[in-house]
């Protein structure tokens, strides 16, 4: 590898949000299922597993828990969970069905898309207004 | 001169050094948490806001419990796989890639280990 101690500067393409390209759905879609994955993984799982710890740690950790689910920053992260979670399940769905070799015409993938940002919205305030 | 057969030269050197086991995992792995959604929303919506003892009685269940345990170990070991990703894509330091990895790992084995032993607890009452 003779080039690996010198510096990069290629020229590197435009990245696919903002001014440089026609806005694309799918391309927004998919980065925001990363984003709600990630996001699920720093605040969403380690919430659940503290509240597994603080139910078996007995009365006073749940107590607490729970006070600070029932705070206006709690309300917000569970939310925030329940949209990441919506969304990431709804995108999780598309890439199966990709996989398994369907809907990969541009019209089904836009048409998808929006089934996707739709039924998410949908589905947080259900369990939003369901569960609070 | 080098003696090497061609395709010993090449082997475990792709991009990925692997095939598609990762991927493969990660579609397996999603496919049982979308098997498991309907418990966890169902049991979400009515635990929330629910009192130490309400949410004692529904962990205490053999079949909550069961639940519990499967979808920490389903939906940590997703976790692992999609982290791994997003770390191989986006951190071009070999050192950091490797320590960030490995920590990734430890975290969501030993996450559930928690998961499991607290739900464990639960079921069994100790």
């Amino acid at each position: 590898m003779s080039s690996s101690k010198r510096p990069m500067s290629r020229p590197m393409s435009p990245y696919m949000l903002g001014p440089y390209y026609k806005f694309q759905i799918t391309s927004l879609l998919s980065i925001l299922n990363r984003l709600t994955g990630v996001f699920m993984a720093v605040v969403t799982a380690p919430l659940l597993l503290c509240w597994l710890i603080a139910l078996a740690s007995g009365d006073a950790a749940f107590a607490g828990l729970s006070a600070f689910l029932g705070s206006i920053l709690g309300k917000l992260v569970i939310a925030a969970s329940v949209f990441s979670f919506s969304f990431h399940l709804l995108g999780g769905i598309r890439h199966l069905i990709w996989d398994a070799g369907w809907m990969m015409e541009m019209h089904q993938v836009n048409l998808s898309g929006w089934l996707a940002v739709i039924g998410s919205i949908v589905l947080t305030l259900i369990v939003l207004g369901t569960g609070l | 001169m080098n003696m090497q057969n061609p395709l010993a030269r090449v082997r475990g050197k792709g991009a990925s050094g692997g095939g598609s086991h990762h991927w493969r995992s990660q579609r397996y792995s999603a496919l049982i948490l979308l098997l498991l959604t309907p418990w966890l929303l169902l049991t979400g919506v009515s635990l929330a806001g629910a009192d130490y003892s309400a949410a004692m009685a529904a962990m205490s269940s053999p079949f909550n419990a069961g639940m519990a345990i499967m979808l920490a170990g389903t939906l940590f070991y997703h976790t692992q796989l999609g982290l791994q990703v997003v770390i191989e894509d986006y951190v071009h330091i070999a050192t950091l890639e490797f320590v960030l990895l490995l920590v990734v790992r430890l975290a969501c084995l030993v996450a559930f280990l928690i998961s499991a032993i607290a739900a464990l607890k639960l079921a069994l009452g100790a």
